[in-house]
């Protein structure tokens, strides 16, 4: 993949008409954080082809990794189309800047910074579903730098449950630029997230295309959450992964939500929910958020029974 | 016949390809009326495109009961075993409906139950 400039590449802050400046808040995942998203996502893109837009990140104290790999597709589609970012490092408060360093999204974005271990899931930019390449991110990353108390055999199940979601990504995204991802642990309340996303026609748009009427947002992401639904013409059933996310995410008290153009979803122990909603950018952000305690995990042992 | 799983696709059994790698393996001997023991030992990560591909799509020429009988998992985890129940359980209700009615589970307008509406 083409790169970006280095952050902070431009010491001194001069700017023409070719440019477009970008003010970056703090985003957390509030609905609100969501809306800024896609007003940056908005105005990025409408900038004119072969302008450079900046981000500024003066007003930004706190970035969540949900926003990082908003911003890192939204750099990839700009560059793609000829366009060129700049990511201005000399605005970053000192957290911020430790954030996108450690993380390696600085790194990814042509910097000289070397990432390194923290509490950060690392910043990953896949073109293709590399199962190898992912697992190993995961369980080395993720789930083995001892953050956690969990067995071996749950973070196995772990894995495999987002490996479900990374497959769906790369499957039915059509994404020009991969699949993105990051994630963050969060000691106090020990858990885990981890946000995925990918860049292409979303599942609103495939669940219309398959039916061949299009249907709204919550109708979309409620049917994506169904066993057995699949917008996949494979000879074979298909259409579990969703389901059995959603399953453990909803045993193992933890969250998940999923915003993909016009639709969102949200699973927790609670229940589930689907809306229609404006979109927050052209893409699918998948946002897992799990406890990293084997206390909360009930991995029922049905090995005893008939598998037929 | 014997199967090694992690000796074909490693400690990681979760895409198509590698769903498609065990069918290949085992659909004939099965069709013939052989017994297969597909043994687990040594694969950790399971996910359903593996299961679909690789056992779910067994059931399109077999029925339940031939396999029940027929097919031996031997050393598999425990979210392996779940991954693989719910893949069956689906594959079941796939192949038991009519093309006409796969199709028409899949137009079903969606409304499931939610309790944080």
């Amino acid at each position: 993949m083409a790169s970006c400039p280095p952050l902070g590449h431009l010491a001194t802050e001069r700017f023409s008409l070719a440019e477009l400046r970008i003010r970056i808040p703090r985003i957390n995942d509030s609905a609100w954080d969501y809306q800024t998203l896609s007003r940056i996502w908005n105005e990025a893109r409408s900038a004119s082809p072969g302008r450079q837009v900046l981000f500024d990140f003066t007003d930004c104290m706190f970035i969540r990794p949900n926003a990082v790999v908003v911003l890192g597709g939204l750099c990839r589609m700009i560059l793609r189309e000829g366009g060129s970012v700049l990511f201005l490092a000399s605005t970053m408060s000192a957290s911020v800047l430790s954030v996108l360093q450690q993380n390696g999204f600085a790194h990814a974005m042509g910097a000289s910074d070397v990432p390194w271990p923290g509490n950060a899931i690392p910043y990953r930019e896949y073109s293709s579903p590399e199962r190898d390449a992912i697992v190993t991110s995961l369980r080395a990353d993720w789930l083995g730098r001892g953050w956690i108390s969990v067995s071996d055999a749950l973070a196995d199940a772990i894995m495999g449950q987002v490996w479900e979601l990374f497959t769906n990504a790369f499957e039915h995204g059509k994404s020009p630029i991969g699949v993105i991802s990051c994630g963050q642990f969060f000691p106090k309340s020990r858990e885990l997230l981890l946000s995925i996303a990918d860049f292409g026609i979303g599942i609103p748009a495939n669940v219309s295309l398959y039916r061949g009427a299009d249907c709204s947002g919550s109708e979309a992401m409620s049917a994506a959450f169904k066993r057995g639904f699949t917008t996949s013409n494979a000879t074979y059933p298909r259409g579990m992964g969703l389901d059995l996310v959603k399953e453990f995410v909803q045993k193992a008290n933890g969250c998940l939500e999923i915003f993909s153009y016009g639709g969102h979803a949200r699973i927790d122990a609670h229940g589930e929910r689907y809306q229609t909603i404006p979109p927050v950018f052209d893409g699918t952000l998948v946002q897992i958020k799990i406890q990293c305690d084997d206390r909360f995990y009930r991995l029922s042992n049905e090995l005893d029974q008939s598998f037929f | 016949m014997y199967l090694n799983v992690s000796q074909l696709v490693g400690e990681n059994a979760m895409t198509l390809h590698d769903g498609e790698q065990v069918f290949r393996s085992i659909h004939d001997p099965l069709l013939h009326g052989d017994t297969v023991e597909l043994d687990f030992e040594g694969v950790r990560v399971f996910a359903s495109p593996f299961f679909n591909a690789g056992i779910g799509a067994l059931l399109q020429d077999l029925p339940a009961e031939a396999l029940k009988s027929r097919l031996k998992i031997a050393h598999i985890s425990d979210s392996g075993a779940r991954v693989m129940r719910r893949v069956i359980d689906n594959a079941k209700e796939f192949y038991s409906s009519s093309s006409a009615h796969r199709e028409a589970i899949s137009t079903i307008a969606t409304d499931t139950g939610n309790s944080m509406r």
